[in-house]
C-alpha cells in the first residue's frame, strides 16, 4: 500500500498534504496499490475528518506522546513503530521543514531509500521512476529506489495542486493507530513556535516580493503597490531612489547596497533594472516586469513581462489575483 | 569545542552540465568547482563558535582527489586540520553512501558538534546531516539559524515556514545542518593561505571503512534538460486583459500563488 | 674677525642643517626599497616639464603657480650668488670685483624684483585670502619663511644703494648671511625641505599613474601593515610635502565631505616616521575608515607638483589590512563574488553567453579577426551597457571590422587590486594572461577604461604586454574620414572617466568624435586629465549603504555636469554611467544619459 504521511500542527493540516495526495494518486495510477493516510500529532480528529473526503481507502490517526510536540526523535521511533504495523510499499511525504527534519533519519534507521524533493512520477520499465530537480534545476533526472521496501519520496511544494488531487464519492473510513513507544528517550527539547516580531523587515526571507521604483512616480501612488502586496501576501520593497527620497524605508532597499532576495516571485513594478539593483534580485525564481519603457533592461531578466502603464495594469492584477 | 565541518564540493552554480554518454551522471572534467554553499556558512558558524569559545575546528569531506581545493579554502579560512575520505567514486555517491563514509571517519573523534549546510547545489537531496546524525546516534536539528552553546546544551534557531521560527534544545554533542545566509562569511585572507599550506590533512580511503556500508540506495535512470527554456514571455493586450493572462501563467504555470 | 666669526656660524647652522637631514635620510634608508629608474627617458622629460618649467605648479593655480615659479626661478638664478659670496666671506676667495659678477648683479635684478613681488603676492595669499587647501590655521613657519625671502631680495637691492665698506653695507652683508644661514637650518625641519627633496621626488616619481607592483607571495609579502613597511620612495615623499593642498582640493572624497584628505595621508606619515613609530598600524595612523574612502582617481597624485605618490600608501594600506582579514563587509562580499563566480556582480556567465548569441558575436579567431572585443563585467552582465556595445558592434561592422570575442572572460582584477586584494587579483590576472596568450590577439578593443588600465598596464608586470586600446580611441580613427555633420547641434557635457582621461591621457579622441557628429560640448568645470570621480572606483560603487543619499561623490559630480546646463550627459565608462544615473534618480532629474559609442552610432546610420 503507499502510505502517505499528513502533516499538521494544534489541528490545522499543512495544504502541502493534499498535493502529496494528488501525487500518491498518480503513484497508485501506475502501481494500482491502495493509498492510506496517516496523521500524526496530537488534535489529529479534526485533520482526519477533513482528509477524509479524499478518494483514499482509509485515514489512520496516530496520537502519542511522542509525537507532541514534533521531535524529529520522537516522530522517527513512532512512524517507525507504525511503518512496521503497516508494511507499505511506499511512504510519501511532502517536502516542507519538518520532513526534511526527519524524514532521512527515519529511512536511515530503517535502512531504505529516500528520494527527496519529487516533481512527478514516472514508469521506468516495472519500477516507478521518480522525477526530480538536480544542479540547481539545470538538469532534471528521473531516479530510481534501490532495495527492499519502503521507498520513502518527499514530493516537492507545489509540484501537485491541492486541488488535484481527487475526492472520494464517500468518505473515507477513519481509524486510530497505536503504537509503544518510550517518550522519554527523546532528546530535543523544543519551545514553542513564533512569528519573528516584525519591527526588522527581513526580506531575505520573504517568499513573495512586490518591489516598487521610480515609475511610481510619487509617494502617494505607493498604496496601489502596496494593496498588490497585500492581495498576493507579498512583501513590499523598492530600488534605491525610492528609499534615497525617504518614500520607503532603508530596510525595505533591494539591490548591492541594500538587501539580496531570493523570493519564489519578484513583482518590479516601473524599476529599469539597473544592474545594482538586479544583483539583490537575481536569487528570484520568477521575475514578473512592469514597465512602459519596452527597452528597459529589466525585460532581459524578467520570466513574464507587460510593457504598458503600471496605474492600469497593476489594479488589473489585483482583481484577477481576488478572483 | 571540538567541531566538525563538512563541506562538499560541487560545479560552480554558472557550469553548463554536459551529460555522460549513458545520460545518468554529468561529465564533470572540464567543470569548475567551488565549496557548496551552505557548507560555507556551516563553516563560518563553526569558526564563529571556535572564536567564542575556543577549540578546534576540523573540516570533512568525502570525495575524489579533486576535493583537496574545498579543502584548503576551508583550511585557508581557518579551519585546523581535515579529514578527506577520498574515492572516486564518491563523486556521484548518494546521500547514504557519503554519510556512511563520513560517519565511519569521524566517530572515533568524539566531536562535540557537527555541522552541515542543510542541502547540496549539485543533488539536493538534503540527507546527510540528517543521516549522519543517525549514524552517529546523536540528536540533530535542521535548517538552523542561530546556535547557541553554553557548557554541553545546545539551543538554536530552527526555521520553519511562513516566518515561523522555534528554539530547540539538546544535550551535546548534536549533529547541525545550517540555512544559508545567517552570516556574513569571511573571505580567505592572505595569511590565511599562506598558513594553510602547513595544515593536515588526512587522508582516509574507502575499503578501510566498509564494515557494513550498504551500497547506493537510489539509481539515476535517465538525466536530461528540462523542456522549458527561461525566455522572457512578454503579455500582450489591453491592461485588463494581460493582467489576467498574467495571473493564469503564475498559478499555473510558474506556480507562485495560489 | 668676521671671517672667523661667519666660520663659527656656517659650520653651526650647517651642522644643524646635517644633523636634521641625517634623520631623515636615515629614515629612507631604512625602508625598504622602492626607488626605480626605470624609463629614464620619461623622467627626464618630466623633470624639465615640472620642475624647471613649473608646468604641474602653474596649471591648476595659475596666478599662485606664477608667483612661485618666479620664485623658484629667482631662487635657482641667485645659487651662484650666494656661493659667490659666501666664499668671500669665508675668506677663501673674493670674486665679488669681478667684471662677471657686476653683470651677473644686474642681471639678478629683474630676478630680484620677481621674486620680491611673487613672494609678497604669496603671502597675502596665505594669511589674508587663506585659500582652503593651504589648511585653516596660518602656518607660522610660512610666514617666517616668507619674510626671509622678501629679506633677501631687499638686501640684495640694497646693495646697489648701499657702500658695501660703511657700517651699513656691512650691516646688510650681515642680515642677508645670517637669514640665509638660518633658512639653510630651518629647511629640514620644515615643508621647504622641498627645496632640496622635490626635484629628486619628482625624478624617482614612477611615470605610471597609480604604480602598484605585484606582491611577490613567495617572498610572503603581505602589503604594508605597519610605518617601518613603507617603501623609500613614499617616506622621501613624505618629507618633501610642500603642504600646498592640490591634493585635498582636487579629492572627490573630501570634495564630497569625507574624511579623507590626501594631504593629512602624507603628513600623518611624516608624523609617524619621525615619531619614530616604526611598530605603529598603518590602519591607526590613517584611521580604518579613511583608507576606504579612496576611489583610486588620481587627482592627488596627478595634481602634486613636488611628485609625490599618494596611490602607494594608500592602496598598500588596503593590502595591509585586507591580508589580515579587515575590509569592510560590501567589500568582502564583492571578494566572494569574484571567488565563486569570477565578476564583482556574482551573476551567472548565462547572461553573457545569452548576449554573445543575440548580438551575433564570433568567438575570437586570430586568424580571422582584425580585433579582440573584451566585453569586460559590464558588457557581459549589464544590459543597460550591452546596448553602448551593440553600438560598438554596430560601427564596426559597418566599417568592415572584423572582430570576435573570448569565450570566456573573468573580471580583469581592477577591484580586487584597487582595494588591496592582491590574491584575488593575481588569481583572476594569470587566468586571464592564459586565456589571452592562447587567443593571442594583435590588439584588444574595450568599452571599459578600467580594463585598458589594468590589462594594458597592470598586466605588464607579468610579463604580459599587449595593445588595448578605448573604444573611444579606435572608434575616432575608424571614423577619422567621417562625413563631418551639418545642421543644429546637440548640447551635451561630456564626463571624463578618471581611467581614460586621467590615468590613459585619452581626452582629445571622444571630443573629436562629438565634435565630428554634431555636438557642442558644454565642459564641465573639472574636465579634461583633472575630471571629478564619478565614485565608482576602489570599491566605492558597493559603498553607497555607508553614505548618506546627497552626500556620495556620484551626487556631487552629478551636480557639476547639470551646471553646464547640458541636459544630455555623454559618458565612456559603463561605471560612470551606472553611478551618474544613480545620482540622476536619486536627485529626481530627468537628464538623459548616452554612451559615446551610442551617440555615435545614431549619427552614423542617419547619414
Amino acid at each position: 500500500m503507499i502510505l502517505v504521511i499528513a502533516e499538521q500542527r494544534d489541528g490545522r493540516l499543512n495544504r502541502a498534504t493534499w498535493e502529496t495526495i494528488a501525487g500518491a494518486q498518480q503513484l497508485a495510477g501506475q502501481t494500482g496499490a491502495p493509498i492510506a493516510v496517516l496523521v500524526p500529532g496530537a488534535n489529529a480528529g479534526g485533520a482526519a475528518k477533513e482528509l477524509a473526503a479524499a478518494q483514499v481507502k482509509e485515514i489512520l490517526t496516530l496520537e502519542h506522546a511522542a509525537l507532541e510536540p514534533y521531535t524529529p526523535d520522537g516522530y522517527t521511533a513512532a512512524l517507525q513503530a507504525a511503518i512496521a504495523e503497516l508494511s507499505p510499499a511506499h511512504v510519501l511525504l511532502p517536502h516542507t521543514y519538518q520532513t526534511r527534519d526527519f524524514a532521512p533519519k527515519l529511512a536511515a534507521r530503517l535502512d531504505r531509500a529516500l528520494v527527496t524533493d519529487v516533481t512527478g512520477v514516472k514508469a521506468a520499465g516495472s519500477d516507478a521512476a521518480f522525477v526530480r530537480p538536480m544542479f540547481q534545476g539545470k538538469l532534471t533526472a528521473d531516479v530510481v529506489p534501490l532495495g527492499p521496501a519502503p521507498h520513502f519520496v518527499t514530493f516537492q511544494i507545489g509540484a501537485y495542486r491541492a486541488d488535484q488531487a481527487a475526492r472520494g464519492q464517500s468518505p473515507a473510513p477513519v481509524r486510530a493507530l497505536s503504537v509503544n513507544v518510550d517518550a522519554g528517550a527523546i532528546r530535543e527539547r523544543p519551545e514553542a513556535p513564533f512569528q519573528q516580531a516584525r519591527q526588522a523587515v527581513d526580506l531575505s526571507q520573504a517568499e513573495r516580493i512586490v518591489s516598487v521604483g521610480r515609475g511610481i512616480k510619487e509617494q502617494a501612488n505607493i498604496a496601489v503597490a502596496q494593496q498588490l502586496a497585500e492581495a498576493l501576501g507579498a512583501e513590499i520593497a523598492a530600488s534605491r531612489p525610492i528609499c534615497d527620497a525617504g518614500w520607503l524605508p532603508m530596510e525595505r532597499q533591494v539591490g548591492s547596497s541594500g538587501q539580496t532576495v531570493a523570493p519564489k516571485l519578484y513583482l518590479a513594478l516601473g524599476i529599469s533594472g539597473a544592474i545594482q539593483h538586479l544583483v539583490g534580485m537575481k536569487g528570484a525564481n520568477t521575475v514578473v516586469a512592469i514597465n512602459k519603457d519596452p527597452d528597459a533592461p529589466i525585460f532581459e531578466i524578467a520570466d513574464y513581462g507587460i510593457v504598458g502603464d503600471l496605474f492600469e495594469i497593476v489594479p488589473a492584477i489585483i482583481e484577477a489575483v481576488k478572483k | 569545542m571540538k567541531i566538525a565541518v563538512c563541506i562538499k564540493q560541487v560545479p560552480t552554480r554558472e557550469w553548463q552540465p554536459r551529460l555522460n554518454d549513458d545520460k545518468t551522471w554529468i561529465r564533470d572534467q572540464d567543470a569548475s568547482f567551488e565549496m557548496n554553499e551552505p557548507d560555507a556558512y556551516a563553516l563560518e558558524e563553526a569558526l564563529r563558535l571556535k572564536e567564542k569559545h575556543s577549540g578546534e575546528v576540523v573540516v570533512c569531506s568525502a570525495g575524489p582527489a579533486r576535493v583537496a581545493q574545498v579543502i584548503r579554502e576551508a583550511l585557508a579560512r581557518g579551519a585546523d586540520r581535515a579529514i578527506h575520505v577520498e574515492d572516486d567514486g564518491l563523486a556521484s555517491a548518494d546521500g547514504f553512501v557519503t554519510s556512511q563514509a563520513l560517519a565511519a571517519a569521524m566517530k572515533d573523534e568524539q566531536f562535540d558538534l557537527v555541522l552541515t549546510g542543510l542541502q547540496s547545489d549539485d543533488q539536493g537531496f538534503a540527507q546527510v546531516g540528517v543521516i549522519l546524525a543517525e549514524k552517529l546516534d546523536l540528536p540533530h536539528a535542521t535548517i538552523i539559524m542561530e546556535v547557541q552553546a553554553e557548557s554541553g546544551t545546545l539551543r538554536v534557531k530552527r526555521e520553519l515556514e511562513g516566518g515561523w521560527f522555534q528554539w530547540v534544545a539538546m544535550p551535546l554533542p548534536a549533529v547541525l545542518t545550517i540555512q544559508s545566509g545567517i552570516n556574513q562569511l569571511r573571505y580567505a585572507t592572505l595569511k590565511g593561505i599562506m598558513a594553510a599550506k602547513k595544515k593536515e590533512i588526512k587522508k582516509v580511503g574507502l575499503p578501510s571503512l566498509a564494515a557494513g556500508a550498504s551500497a547506493g540506495k537510489q539509481k539515476i535512470v535517465s538525466l536530461y534538460l528540462p523542456e522549458k527554456a527561461k525566455k522572457t514571455q512578454l503579455i500582450p493586450g489591453a491592461p485588463a486583459e494581460a493582467a489576467k493572462e498574467l495571473v493564469r501563467r503564475l498559478r499555473e504555470e510558474a506556480r507562485v500563488i495560489a | 674677525m668676521e671671517t672667523v666669526a661667519f666660520w663659527i656660524l656656517l659650520l653651526a647652522f650647517l651642522g644643524a642643517f646635517a644633523a636634521q637631514v641625517a634623520r631623515r635620510v636615515q629614515l629612507i634608508a631604512a625602508a625598504p626599497a622602492t626607488i626605480s629608474i626605470e624609463n629614464p627617458a620619461a623622467r627626464a622629460s618630466r623633470f624639465i616639464v615640472d620642475v624647471l618649467l613649473q608646468a604641474r605648479t602653474i596649471r591648476e593655480r595659475p596666478l599662485a603657480g606664477l608667483m612661485h615659479a618666479l620664485v623658484f626661478w629667482g631662487f635657482v638664478a641667485f645659487g651662484l650668488y650666494t656661493t659667490t659670496e659666501f666664499l668671500r666671506g669665508l675668506g677663501i676667495v673674493d670674486l665679488t670685483h669681478t667684471g662677471w659678477f657686476r653683470a651677473y648683479r644686474l642681471l639678478l635684478t629683474p630676478f630680484a624684483i620677481g621674486v620680491l613681488a611673487g613672494i609678497l603676492f604669496l603671502l597675502v595669499r596665505r594669511t589674508i585670502l587663506r585659500p582652503v587647501g593651504l589648511g585653516t590655521k596660518v602656518s607660522v613657519e610660512s610666514v617666517v619663511i616668507a619674510l626671509f625671502i622678501a629679506t633677501l631680495m631687499i638686501t640684495f637691492l640694497l646693495t646697489f644703494r648701499l657702500d658695501e665698506a660703511s657700517p651699513a653695507g656691512r650691516v646688510n652683508w650681515w642680515v642677508h648671511a645670517v637669514v640665509i644661514l638660518v633658512f639653510m637650518a630651518l629647511i629640514p625641519a620644515s615643508k621647504h625641505l622641498h627645496l632640496v627633496l622635490s626635484p629628486v621626488t619628482v625624478f624617482l616619481k614612477s611615470p605610471e599613474l597609480g604604480n602598484l607592483p605585484n606582491l611577490d607571495f613567495e617572498k610572503e609579502q603581505v602589503g604594508l601593515e605597519t610605518v617601518k613597511d613603507l617603501g623609500s620612495k613614499s617616506v622621501l615623499d613624505a618629507f618633501t610635502c610642500v603642504e600646498c593642498g592640490r591634493c585635498q582640493v582636487n579629492c572627490p572624497a573630501w570634495g564630497a565631505g569625507k574624511e579623507l584628505n590626501p594631504k593629512a595621508i602624507i603628513l600623518q606619515t611624516q608624523e609617524a616616521l619621525l615619531a619614530g613609530q616604526r611598530e605603529r598600524k598603518l590602519g591607526e595612523v590613517y584611521s580604518e575608515k579613511v583608507l576606504w574612502q579612496c576611489t583610486t582617481c588620481g587627482a592627488c597624485e596627478n595634481q602634486c607638483p613636488v611628485g609625490i605618490e599618494h596611490l602607494p600608501i594608500l592602496i598598500g594600506s588596503r593590502r595591509g589590512l585586507v591580508s589580515n582579514g579587515d575590509a569592510p563587509d560590501y567589500l568582502g562580499a564583492m571578494y566572494n563574488n569574484l571567488e565563486r563566480r569570477s565578476n564583482i556582480w556574482g551573476l551567472g556567465y548565462d547572461q553573457r553567453t545569452k548576449f554573445i548569441q543575440s548580438a551575433g558575436l564570433e568567438i575570437f579567431d586570430a586568424a580571422k579577426h582584425d580585433v579582440l572585443v573584451w566585453l569586460g563585467c559590464a558588457g557581459s552582465f549589464d544590459a543597460d551597457f550591452q546596448k553602448s556595445l551593440r553600438s560598438l558592434f554596430s560601427i564596426l561592422r559597418t566599417k568592415d571590422v572584423k572582430f570576435g570575442v573570448l569565450a570566456k572572460e573573468r573580471c580583469n582584477g581592477d577591484p580586487a587590486k584597487r582595494t588591496g586584494n592582491e590574491y584575488m587579483y593575481q588569481e583572476l590576472a594569470n587566468g586571464n594572461i592564459d586565456d589571452l596568450k592562447a587567443a593571442a590577439p594583435k590588439t584588444i578593443l574595450t568599452s571599459c577604461p578600467h580594463c585598458v588600465k589594468t590589462i594594458g598596464d597592470d598586466y605588464r608586470k607579468f610579463g604580459y604586454q599587449v595593445d588595448i586600446v578605448h573604444s573611444s580611441v579606435y572608434v575616432e580613427q575608424l571614423l577619422r574620414s567621417a562625413a563631418a555633420a551639418s545642421g543644429s547641434r546637440d548640447v551635451v557635457t561630456y564626463h571624463d572617466p578618471c581611467y581614460l582621461g586621467r590615468y590613459g591621457g585619452k581626452v582629445d579622441e571622444p571630443r573629436a568624435l562629438l565634435e565630428r557628429f554634431g555636438a557642442d560640448i558644454k565642459e564641465p568645470q573639472r574636465n579634461r586629465d583633472n575630471p571629478y570621480c564619478c565614485g565608482a572606483g576602489g570599491g566605492l560603487l558597493f559603498a553607497d549603504k555607508e553614505e548618506e543619499p546627497g552626500s556620495r561623490i556620484s551626487d556631487v559630480r552629478f551636480k557639476q555636469l547639470q551646471a553646464t546646463g547640458a541636459n544630455t550627459v555623454v559618458t565612456a565608462c559603463p561605471f560612470c554611467s551606472i553611478m551618474l544615473k544613480g545620482a540622476q534618480a536619486s536627485a529626481g532629474a530627468d537628464t538623459q544619459f548616452v554612451d559615446l559609442m551610442t551617440f555615435v552610432d545614431g549619427k552614423l546610420t542617419k547619414a
